[in-house]
């Protein structure tokens, strides 16, 4: 198979700093903020990230599989955690935490702090599904202030999107 | 397993000597050196097991309020203080908080443009880690504060909450009378504040129980105290229970009927709530998961521990509860040397196990097989600010059978290795805080006059050369390497364990308390020559276990 060629498309409201390790095809949508030092590896298939998500330092993307991986909107992505798979909208990966290909995540899924998710099979994860503890206990949340979380991610994006220039350089798309 | 080495603390016995290592038991008197303290009054070790412990204060380990012991029981040892709402996620025990409920969804899953700020009413509790909610089980504030006096009644009108209060006022006039009954029998105790409800529990615990023989240590003369009032057990009538166990049915954990039944019906395990979820809580909990309430945060004490002969402070914590230092502090590891132990043959097998990449297997070159002799290595550090001379023996490991024994027994009981340690006393030059931040080779910048205590130096770097191995081999900062060396019979079989005696000489700063009554102008003799010191301690040093080699297994080695 012939080596992936990089292509990166990056919306003009989006905001991806210079020090991002990004390979292969990758497509970041508006209002979107990459922190330094994360990683996205289109490895195989493209990414396609959509608006507003929030990927911190360290934090690592990876798509192994042939099919497009697409991410969708308001999705924080945080420390150190590793994705290896495509989702919906409004999920939190926390700080080190690990999904591994074989699952998808729908929408409002928080997956906890140095959780690993590998699931034998395929799996899709219900909304609003909280994987969380030293276990990767599961729970289901009753979804009772996500109105206040999605406000305050709104918000937190819009501060980033603001400061974050102010120290770093950015990355632009090819040719946009 | 990397080896191990323990002091010993001679609190568990009646001579001072320490159990033989390989009776389990023994066990219970060795300690790592960082759980013992040290008593400068009696001059001796002293432990967690001998320590006399006092709490010096309550506090609220998530809002750092300090509860005045007074309201620790009042407050059935909770945190309800102030304004702060302290509770616990009963799903994973972190921390909840308050928060206010969401506006009103318009449906397309973006919020309003405008989120007030100062949220809508009702609140609930909310965990920020599992995402648990208070809602769930049906419990929303109208305000955000005071939420543990909203919570208060659900607490109070519960049944069992309802029979201890009962409970207690019936033994209320039982507990009042105490204090002057137990009075005498306490006279002669060193515990002067014995308070009515610890009294009450050891005569409880102390009463006759038929057929249970009376246990009478021979040491302690304290726990006598309790049995003296047993003559007051009978005037306390019997109390009787408003509800039956096991009749207060519509409640599920009272192992009644329903809770067979809901166990019958569980489809998922989570549908169960785990023993950790409900282990903290003061009455038997429904078993169902999705009952589980939020729980006001268990207050957390600090503790100072007395010496259990002397009754002076050991170690004393600050009282603010956000700080987290001492007022004082007699650790032993401020007194006696650090002693850490390792096994060359296995470090280089560990290390070239590294090297290899192979971290997590298990060091094969490293164990200890029998009929081969092994070298040791251990490593003293002094804590005291000047030099001291430290002399080694090794506990004769087995005490002698009786005569008459047969000879096979008598062959059995003997140690299956034989231990070699360097007989002569070495120094360890004294602490200095400068040695703290120095390379281990590069001592640049230090006057040669701070070279007092390192004279031998030179004999360390003597014994590099690999030819000895029993001795000192090596000298640097406050630290001096010995080594020493084990040889393992044939028949051996078991762990290498065995009981070392460590005598340290140091220059004492006040006079010996023996010689207090000495003339004054002895005593004055005495300080201008400064006073040479012994003190002695066990230990007890674990190499691992004897690994028997196959018969049939390759014997080309
Ligand atoms: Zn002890
Ligand atoms: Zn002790
Ligand atoms: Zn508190
Ligand atoms: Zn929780
Ligand atoms: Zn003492």
């Amino acid at each position: 198979m012939a080596p992936t060629r990089d292509k990166f498309t990056i919306h003009s409201k989006a905001v991806v700093c210079q020090d991002v390790d990004m390979k292969g095809d990758i497509t970041i949508g508006s209002g979107t903020i990459v922190h330094p030092k994360a990683t996205i590896f289109a490895a195989s298939g493209p990414i396609i990230i959509g608006s507003g998500c929030i990927i911190e330092e360290g934090a690592i993307i990876l798509n192994r599989r042939k099919e497009v991986m697409r991410i969708g909107d308001d999705n924080l992505f945080e420390i150190g955690c590793r994705v290896e798979c495509p989702m919906g909208n409004f999920n939190t990966v926390c700080t080190r935490a690990r999904v591994h290909f074989t699952t998808r995540l729908s929408s409002y899924c928080v997956i906890g702090a140095g959780c690993l998710v590998v699931a034998t099979d395929e799996e899709i994860l219900d909304e609003f599904t909280v994987i969380y503890g030293p276990a990767a206990e599961r729970r289901v949340w009753s979804g009772q202030g996500r109105i206040q979380e999605a406000d305050l991610r709104r918000k937190h994006a819009e501060y980033l999107r603001e400061m974050l220039p102010k120290f770093n350089r950015l990355r632009r798309g090819d040719g946009v | 397993m990397s080896p191990t080495l323990e002091y010993y603390c001679p609190c568990q016995s009646s001579t001072p000597h320490p159990p033989q290592p390989n009776l389990p038991s023994s066990s219970y008197s060795f300690h790592a050196l960082h759980n013992l303290y040290f008593c400068e009054e009696c001059d001796a070790i002293r432990c967690n097991h001998c320590v006399m412990v006092e709490v010096s204060g309550y506090y609220c380990p998530n809002c750092l309020f300090e509860v005045p012991s007074a309201s620790v029981r009042a407050e059935k040892n909770r945190c309800r203080s102030c304004a702060r709402n302290c509770f616990m996620c009963p799903c994973c025990s972190n921390t909840l908080t308050v928060v206010p409920s969401d506006p009103p969804d318009d449906g397309d899953g973006r919020p309003p443009p405008i989120i007030s700020a100062t949220g809508e009413p009702p609140f609930f509790l909310y965990c920020n880690h599992c995402r648990w909610d208070s809602a769930e089980v049906g419990i929303t504030f109208e305000k955000p504060t005071g939420l543990a006096a909203q919570l208060q009644k659900f607490e109070d009108s519960a049944p069992e909450a309802l029979e201890f209060e009962r409970l207690k006022e019936h033994f209320e006039p039982y507990l009042r009378a105490s204090p002057s009954t137990s009075g005498h029998g306490l006279g002669h105790s060193h515990s002067t504040h014995i308070n009515p409800i610890t009294a009450a529990a050891s005569s409880a615990l102390a009463r006759d129980i038929p057929g249970v023989a009376r246990y009478t240590p021979h040491i302690s003369a304290r726990s006598r105290s309790g049995r003296d009032k047993n003559s007051n057990r009978h005037e306390v009538p019997d109390y009787r229970a408003r509800v039956e166990i096991g009749s207060t049915g519509l409640n599920l954990g009272g192992g009644a009927e329903s809770d067979v039944d809901f166990v019958r019906h569980l489809e998922t395990v989570e549908e169960m709530a785990t023993l950790e979820q409900r282990w903290g809580n003061s009455w038997i909990i429904s078993p169902r998961a999705s009952d589980l309430k939020p729980v006001r945060i268990p207050l957390h004490s600090k503790k100072s521990k007395r010496c259990p002969s002397c009754r002076h402070i050991l170690i004393k914590p600050e009282q603010k509860a956000q700080s987290v230092r001492y007022k004082i502090k007699l650790v032993a590891a401020n007194y006696l040397p650090a002693i850490s132990i390792s096994l060359p043959h296995m470090q280089a097998a560990l290390a070239m196990l590294r090297r290899s990449g192979r971290a997590g297997a298990e060091p094969q070159d490293g164990t200890m097989l029998a009929g081969k002799t092994y070298p040791f290595h251990l490593s003293f550090t002094n804590p005291l600010y000047d030099p001291i001379q430290v002399r080694l023996h090794v506990q004769r490991a087995l005490p002698p059978t009786s005569p008459n024994a047969p000879p096979d027994a008598e062959k059995a009981r003997r140690p299956p290795f034989a231990v070699t340690l360097p007989s002569a006393a070495f120094p360890i030059a004294a602490f200095a805080e400068a040695w703290e931040y120095d390379d281990d080779e590069d001592m640049f910048g230090i006057d040669d006059d701070d070279f007092d205590g390192r004279g031998g130096g030179g004999a360390g770097r003597d014994a590099r050369g690999k030819s000895r191995t029993v001795g000192v081999l090596e000298r640097r900062a406050n630290v001096t390497v010995v080594g020493g060396e084990v040889m393992i019979s044939k028949e051996a079989r078991g762990d290498v364990k065995f009981n070392m005696l460590v005598s340290y000489t140091y220059r004492s700063d006040d006079p010996d308390p023996a010689d207090e009554l000495g003339t004054p102008s002895r005593t004055q003799a005495q300080n201008r020559q400064p006073e040479m010191k012994t003190f002695s301690f066990y230990t007890v040093v674990d190499l691992g276990t004897i690994i028997v080699r196959d018969a049939s297994g390759n014997d080309t080695e």
